[in-house]
């Protein structure tokens, strides 16, 4: 559906992750692992290997003792809107549209029964948001119980990342036109990793919409491609033009220059770089 | 007909372009893209019916409510309960794992006896039946040769309905060797008990403090309930509370508080006199609560001043003077201070003079019994069984002193000293330990000098184990009986640990029992029953399911139909429990018995000529290191700086590693006077110089592949030192080195 | 044995000798194919790809035996478009080599993808916004077009030629052959330049990121230059390796010093411009997105600044000036480093625009990732090799790949085999026996 065909307002899905409350406690990575049936294997200590579509990385100030700090920093997909919304970085280079966004909800989907494996979504991507699928995914006898029917496990050779949950997207969608509605409640779908988090630093919901939380905590500013307002807002690598959905906040400095590059001596942010 | 090259060659490009041009070879292509589209090799879940079970996770001490996400009989997804007093809605990643346990290769699924030697791994399988009678059998034998105190029950719990069968069981069989696991709450049941006079949990009102101090605590680190406190982080950081962690090492508490004071290990308390120092001689603390509440303040006042000034501390700590000034004024200054101590998640306990110099800090501020302070919490009270019926045999073998030493005239006030447990079982003629069952707990992995409780293991005639998963402890038993998991059985679970607030959840059948095991509650029952005389009488219930019933009376329906039971609306003294000391106060020193708040060092193994370093353990939300082992999933979680391949990293401080020689991802061996064992460097600017930090919860020999065989269990390189006004092990690190592999 | 297969009035070796050169290549070839069927039935994990390194060491030999395959679609424009008439005499070898390059490219690219059933996908669902799109079916149409280059080739077999019907196939396949020079002129153009494409889309990855005109970042461009400029020198290179093996000289003198004077002109340009985009890159576009040019080389010697150095000034600017000069492309030395360098230079091109992207992290706590081939991915990027060298042996023992070959290299014709292959079977020709190359 193109934008503009009709005047319903669509909606544009996005997270906001508080790095001052989280933890690195990890559960949002399971909770998306046993949400969206992702494999494992005996060794998943190589991370260039291990399908993780949730990774939280561990950030340092590189300050020595005593002045040392970490932060976490969880990392989803971003949903990159691109700077025209549908241009991210992924879906623009996809040869099979095996991965595509949706002008409807903001998400980049990927289809796996479609994707053929080439590898080229991976490439393109800055944040390493996206997995491929190197061996067969095999559970151990009797695991394969616990397998959500609503997330199909992927087979060898194809690529898949976060879908920001999209199942729960459609799941709510049907529950809600079953009970006669076209508008979902902010609470109504939410992630499996927002739901989870112990520390609620996750935040999830319609940046389109100024009401939702996600808006009003970030303040997007729509003639900037959504760059944040709130001065602890930021978004990983900003300047890029990937436009992501996922936001961050921090109260700490190091931490919000750290979500970008910067030549020595930059203080501020300058204008990114617009792309075609 | 004679075929030329001209017709032959003809015959093959037309051919090919025939087929090229009919609809078969694109047939093929399409079909086998659909092929690989539906591998019969890749699963495809069914689908069905979906509903949602609402339970108790009891992985851990957290108690979190669950919802299970279930399609038709199978257990799908496990969710945080919304709404739930500890977690609502969040969830831990091993709780999230749970399914990876219910259905897990690592499972013990039916019954089974040892065949070859212990921890061989050859086991035979055996009925129910047959397993039950040989452990009556050689319970009935050492009963009638009148040693029951012989058998002893180790648990990783020791409240509730099982627990309290146990407990039941053993005395009604004639024993007191009832021994939960150690934690920090055995150091803060004894202070409380010390300087309150009662016998209740420690309970931390997290939530209203507004000043929070905690010497070394790993608060988000697994310590206590560990969604509750990832919550109450949270709350923190919208309320700015202050948060100030000190301990040697940059832990993910230290990293989100808002100052991290490193300290020289094993100072903590200290530290914590030479705050009361500061306090006392500035007159910071609660007047009021002072004069109304607190016994003993002018003696150890003079105890205070004299000995422990500033200067003397930050001499003993390596924190400077100054900041030991500010530090307790900002502490002092505070509307709801609150310190509390316990290095990492609470599993081991800390020597009983730093318990008690922490407390004593709390009551200076007057935070004892109020809001944002510490509490002594009792439990709500539903376990009304029946006296016990004791024969003669019984009530003989209940006289005999505990072999862990826990309320002999030595150690009189503390309640289980399990890591003791080692060096009573003595190697001579007789062992005083002719049995013993564990449940819920696997002291074969968690506890400190894992080879020498191994040996004491092995000295033990009999070890049963109720264990559901092949855990170490398993892996050595003689027969193991097991046990259903959370998600396969009835059980009450009470206040989750930490919390001032009682809440008794429900675990729950989820689904059917996936295997051929039975409840241990059951098993009780019909040991006891197989014993028989008053033994049996002791126990009068069909199963454990009916005794849960009766137990909680209305309680049941309730927990039934809303899952959990709390009592968010009262507010101490309700729950609370008052001073119940001689002299009615807060007694910062106990006429009885002497005890008194100081600083003395517990000197640590090995010396520093042929130990230059000190190795400390560390703890993470990503390690499982109690009677869990991480499942797959939160295996995946375990960084590259922690874990790769099977080599574990140790963390150093740039600055050692220069002095040592060595270099990022150096493979070396790590020795200490109990151990050796090959490691490699991972350089952080977060440790002190001089350390070696070691991740606790790796090293695993038993549960499944996706576990076994990675990295070095903390506990094979340290052992227990105990501490001589409690028993309890408060060891904190041991010496070490580090040479080249 | 196999005399009458070979072309009229040219020597080879004797059958042993050639069925012993195709058996060793053959085994290298098995190896590869052995490997090659590992990928397939047991996945890309035979691989050391990773989720950082998708794209590796077979994908830049994808790229690079494009590049150099780029000696065909130049010389066939050069030969039919331009008039250029001295190439005619290696016009043939340059298809042969294209023709291998691009096969070689396509079964690299049915080895590499995860799905190889699949593959197809790439048309039948084709997002036209791709530059692998593009790629996919410029290729593809191509490596079509290479195949009608190489076909009249093959016709002219000895054998072959006799049916009336390939000889006339043949002959008329010559007479529209400017056709479809053209078409693969234009076709290669466009996939050259969108595997550069493939690169500079990437804005998400500052290492690779162009901007351009259009669709098309600078990338595109450079890449259809660098493939015209170096294509050339690769034919030369294996034209004139092919006459040290087989001890004789094969195309004269001025076909080769026209190719590599006007390759010389290409790659002096091309350099430029590399430059100044190198310069543009370093300047603005990187800057503005916060990184300096030691962001994208420090930290390893792998991917050390000696990269960017090597590949524009020593064999980019030294080779164009031996080329350019009429003394240097003469001094067979100077020409053997010029094109070999050329050549060096377009594969390090290759290599950094797949590779180095790779390797360069991106996220401020991103790190450097290495990666090393294992044996299934180096044995699969050396079965083309091996598949060349025993195309090429075929092709020049049965085929008129050098139409100056006779002249250049006269023999005394062997009356015992001729008598013997006439006696054994009639001709049927009725046209002269032997058709140049060119019609
Ligand atoms: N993901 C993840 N989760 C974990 C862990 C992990 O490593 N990773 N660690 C697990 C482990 S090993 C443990 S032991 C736990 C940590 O929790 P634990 O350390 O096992 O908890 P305890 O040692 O029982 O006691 C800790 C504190 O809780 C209080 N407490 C203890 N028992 C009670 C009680 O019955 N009631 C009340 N009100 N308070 C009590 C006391 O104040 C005590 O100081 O976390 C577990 N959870
Ligand atoms: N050196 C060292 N010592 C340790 C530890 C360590 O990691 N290292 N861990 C310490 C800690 S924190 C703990 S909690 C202890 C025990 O260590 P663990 O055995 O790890 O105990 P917990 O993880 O606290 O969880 C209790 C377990 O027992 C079961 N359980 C829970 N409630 C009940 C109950 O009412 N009845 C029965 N039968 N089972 C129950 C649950 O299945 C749960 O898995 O060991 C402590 N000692
Ligand atoms: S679950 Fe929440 S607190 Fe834990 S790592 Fe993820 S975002 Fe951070
Ligand atoms: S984060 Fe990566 S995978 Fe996700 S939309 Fe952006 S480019 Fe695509
Ligand atoms: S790997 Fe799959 S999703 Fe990614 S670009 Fe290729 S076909 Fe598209
Ligand atoms: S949004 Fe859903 S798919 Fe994405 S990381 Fe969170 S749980 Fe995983
Ligand atoms: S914190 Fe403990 S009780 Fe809560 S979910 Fe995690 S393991 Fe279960
Ligand atoms: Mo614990």
């Amino acid at each position: 559906m193109k934008e503009g065909r009709t005047h319903k307002r669509f909606q544009k899905f996005g997270m906001v992750i508080d790095l001052d409350k989280c933890t690195g406690c990890g559960s949002c990575m399971v909770a998306c692992m046993a949400e969206n049936n992702v494999p494992f294997r005996k060794d998943e200590s190589n991370k260039l290997l291990s399908i993780t579509w949730m990774r939280v990385y561990k950030l340092t100030n590189g300050m020595p003792f005593p002045e040392t700090d970490v932060c976490y920093l969880p990392r989803p997909c971003m949903q990159c809107a691109g700077q025209h919304e549908g241009h991210s970085p992924c879906v623009s280079v996809c040869p099979a549209i095996a991965t595509d966004y949706s002008m409807e909800s903001g998400i980049v989907s990927q289809i796996y029964t479609r994707c053929f494996g080439c590898r080229y979504c991976m490439a393109s991507c800055p944040y390493h948001a996206r997995y491929f699928n190197w061996w067969d995914p095999i559970w151990p006898d009797g695991m394969e119980k616990y397998l959500s029917p609503n997330v199909s496990p992927r087979m060898r050779g194809v690529v898949e990342k976060c879908s920001f949950c999209f199942h729960r997207y459609q799941r709510a969608k049907d529950r809600a036109y079953m009970e006669g509605r076209r508008e979902l409640q902010e609470d109504e779908y939410q992630t499996a990793c927002t739901q989870a988090c112990p520390a609620g630093a996750i935040t999830f919901g319609d940046l389109n919409n100024p009401k939702h939380a996600v808006s009003e905590m970030v303040e997007p500013d729509p003639k900037h491609s959504g760059r944040p307002k709130n001065p602890n807002a930021f978004r990983l690598l900003e300047r890029l033009g990937t436009n992501p959905k996922v936001y961050y906040l921090s109260s700490r400095e190091w931490v919000r220059r750290a979500g970008d590059n910067y030549l020595k001596n930059e203080k501020k942010v300058k204008k990114p770089v617009h792309h075609g | 007909m004679k075929i030329g090259r001209r017709g032959f060659l003809s015959f093959v490009i037309g051919g090919a372009a025939g087929t090229a041009l009919s609809p078969l070879p694109w047939k093929l292509m399409d079909d086998s893209s659909i092929w690989t589209q539906m591998w019969p090799w890749t699963p495809v879940p069914e689908d069905g019916e979906a509903s949602y079970v609402n339970s108790v996770c009891t992985l851990c001490p957290g108690h979190c409510g669950i919802t299970v996400r279930k399609i038709d009989n199978r257990a799908v997804k496990i969710e945080g309960m919304k709404g739930h007093p500890v977690n609502n809605g969040g969830i831990c990643l091993l709780g999230l794992s749970g399914l990876q346990l219910l259905y897990g290769p690592m499972r013990v699924k039916t019954p089974l006896k040892r065949t070859g030697k212990r921890g061989q791994g050859q086991w035979e399988k055996i009925s129910w039946n047959d397993a039950v009678s040989e452990v009556v059998e050689k319970l009935r034998d050492i009963r009638s040769e009148g040693h029951p105190q012989t058998v002893g029950f180790i648990s990783g719990f020791d409240r509730g309905t099982v627990s309290r069968l146990f407990e039941r069981f053993l005395t009604a069989y004639g024993s007191p060797n009832f021994m939960r696991m150690p934690s920090v709450r055995d150091s803060y049941e004894l202070a409380q008990y010390l300087m309150q006079g009662v016998q209740a949990l420690p309970g931390f009102d997290f939530e209203n403090s507004d000043f929070v101090l905690s010497f070394g605590s790993g608060l988000i680190d697994g310590w206590g309930s560990p969604v509750r406190m990832s919550r109450v982080h949270s709350a923190w950081q919208s309320a700015g509370v202050k948060v100030i962690q000190i301990e040697p090492r940059l832990s993910n508490t230290a990293a989100k508080s808002d100052k991290w004071i490193p300290i020289n290990p094993g100072t903590e308390g200290a530290l914590a006199m030479g705050l009361a120092h500061v306090i006392v001689k500035e007159s910071l603390y609660d007047a009021d609560f002072i004069e109304n509440n607190v016994e003993g303040f002018f003696d150890w006042k003079n105890l205070v001043i004299d000995k422990y000034s500033p200067d003397t501390v930050a001499s003993i700590t390596g924190i400077d003077s100054r900041t030991i000034v500010v530090l307790a004024r900002g502490f002092a200054n505070a509307s709801k201070p609150l310190a509390v101590c316990g290095r990492g998640n609470g599993t081991t306990p800390v020597n009983i003079d730093e318990c008690m110099a922490v407390h004593a800090l709390n009551a200076l501020v007057g935070n004892i019994h109020k809001k944002g302070g510490v509490w002594a919490v009792s439990e709500p009270d539903y376990i009304n069984w029946p006296e016990i019926e004791m024969d003669a045999k019984a009530a003989a073998g209940m006289q005999h002193e505990r072999l862990d030493g826990a309320g002999s005239k030595t150690y009189p006030f503390t309640r289980y000293l399990l890591p003791r447990l080692p060096e009573t079982i003595d190697p001579g003629e007789k062992n005083p330990l002719q049995a013993l069952f564990v449940s819920g707990a696997n002291p074969l992995y968690t506890h400190p000098d894992t080879q020498a409780v191994r040996n004491a293991f092995d000295k033990i005639p009999l070890v049963v184990s109720f264990s559901s998963y092949m855990d170490e402890t398993a892996q050595n038993a003689d027969l193991i009986l097991p046990n259903h998991i959370y998600l396969e059985r009835y059980e009450e679970v009470p206040t989750p640990a930490g919390m001032i607030e009682p809440v008794i959840g429900l675990s729950r059948p989820v689904v059917e029992p996936q295997f051929n095991t039975r409840h241990v509650g059951d098993v009780i029952l019909q040991m006891a029953k197989g014993l028989g005389g008053s033994v049996a009488k002791t126990f009068p219930w069909d199963s454990y399911d009916s005794c849960l019933k009766e137990t909680l009376g209305d309680l049941w329906n309730y927990l039934i139909d809303k899952g959990f039971w709390s009592n968010t609306g009262a507010m101490p003294p309700f729950f609370g429990t008052s001073y119940e000391t001689a002299s009615g106060k807060f007694e910062l020193i106990n006429k009885d018995n002497g005890s008194i708040p100081q600083f003395k060092p517990v000197s640590i193994e090995g010396d520093e000529k042929d130990y230059p370093l000190l190795l400390i353990p560390y703890d993470s939300m990503r390690l499982a290191c109690g009677f869990i082992g991480d499942p797959p999933f939160v295996m995946k979680t375990v960084e590259d700086s922690i874990l790769k391949g099977k080599d574990v990293f140790v963390e150093l401080n740039p600055k050692t590693a220069r002095n040592q020689g060595l270099r990022e991802g150096q493979r070396v061996v790590l020795t200490t006077p109990k151990g050796k064992a090959e490691v490699k460097v991972h350089l952080f600017e977060g440790i002190m110089p001089g350390l070696v930090a070691l991740p606790r919860g790796l090293g695993h020999t038993g549960w499944d592949e996706y576990l076994a065989g990675k990295g070095i269990n903390f506990n094979t390189l340290i052992g227990p030192v105990e501490d001589p006004d409690s028993g309890l092990d408060a060891a904190w690190g041991i010496r070490a080195k580090l040479e080249k592999a | 044995m196999d005399s009458a297969l070979i072309p009229r009035g040219v020597k080879r070796c004797p059958l042993w000798q050639f069925l012993l050169f195709i058996g060793a290549a053959g085994i290298v070839l098995l190896w590869g194919v052995y490997a090659m069927f590992l990928c397939w039935f047991k996945g890309l994990n035979q691989t050391n790809m990773n989720d950082y390194y998708g794209f590796a060491l077979w994908i830049w030999a994808d790229l690079a035996v494009i590049a150099v395959g780029g000696g065909a679609f130049f010389t066939g424009l050069l030969r039919y478009i331009f008039g250029k008439d001295a190439l005619k005499n290696i016009i043939n070898y340059a298809v042969l080599i294209g023709f291998i390059c691009y096969s070689s490219a396509l079964l690299i690219l049915a080895i590499d993808i995860g799905q190889p059933l699949r593959g197809w996908f790439i048309f039948w669902h084709a997002n036209v916004h791709s530059m692998l799109t593009e790629v996919a079916f410029c290729l593809s149409c191509y490596f079509g077009v290479l195949t009608i280059e190489y076909i009249p080739l093959i016709l002219e077999n000895r054998q072959i030629d006799k049916v009336p019907f390939f000889h006339h196939l043949g002959h008329n396949m010559h007479e529209v052959m400017a056709v479809f020079a053209a078409t693969g002129a234009f076709l290669s153009f466009f996939h050259q330049g969108s595997l550069g494409g493939v690169a500079g889309v990437l804005f998400g990855r500052p290492f690779a990121f162009r901007e351009g005109i259009f669709i098309w970042p600078w990338t595109f461009f450079l890449f259809t230059w660098s493939a015209a400029a170096c294509g050339p020198c690769f034919t030369i290179l294996v034209t004139k390796i092919t006459e040290k093996v087989v001890g004789k000289k094969l195309v004269k003198d001025n076909a080769i010093e026209l190719l590599a004077k006007i390759s010389g002109w290409m790659l002096l340009t091309y350099t430029i411009a590399k430059f100044i985009d190198t310069w543009y890159w370093v300047t603005v576009l990187a800057p503005s997105q916060g990184f300096t040019l030691m962001d994208f080389y420090s930290n390893n010697p792998l991917y050390g600044i000696w990269i960017l150095i090597t590949e524009i000034a020593i064999c980019g600017l030294v080779p164009a000036a031996i080329l350019i000069t009429p003394k240097g492309r003469k001094n067979p030395v100077a020409l053997w480093i010029a094109i070999s360098l050329a050549v060096v230079g377009v594969c390090l091109n290759r290599w950094v625009m797949v590779l180095q992207i790779m390797a360069v992290p991106v996220m401020t706590f991103d790190n450097w990732v290495m990666y090393l081939p294992s044996w299934q991915e180096v044995a699969t990027t050396i079965l083309p090799g091996a598949y060349g060298v025993i195309l090429i042996a075929i092709s020049y023992r049965y085929l008129p790949v050098f139409p100056n070959e006779a002249e250049l290299n006269p023999m005394e014709p062997l009356p015992a085999e001729e008598a013997e292959e006439k006696s054994v079977e009639p001709s049927v020709d009725l046209e002269p026996e032997l058709t140049p190359a060119e019609a």
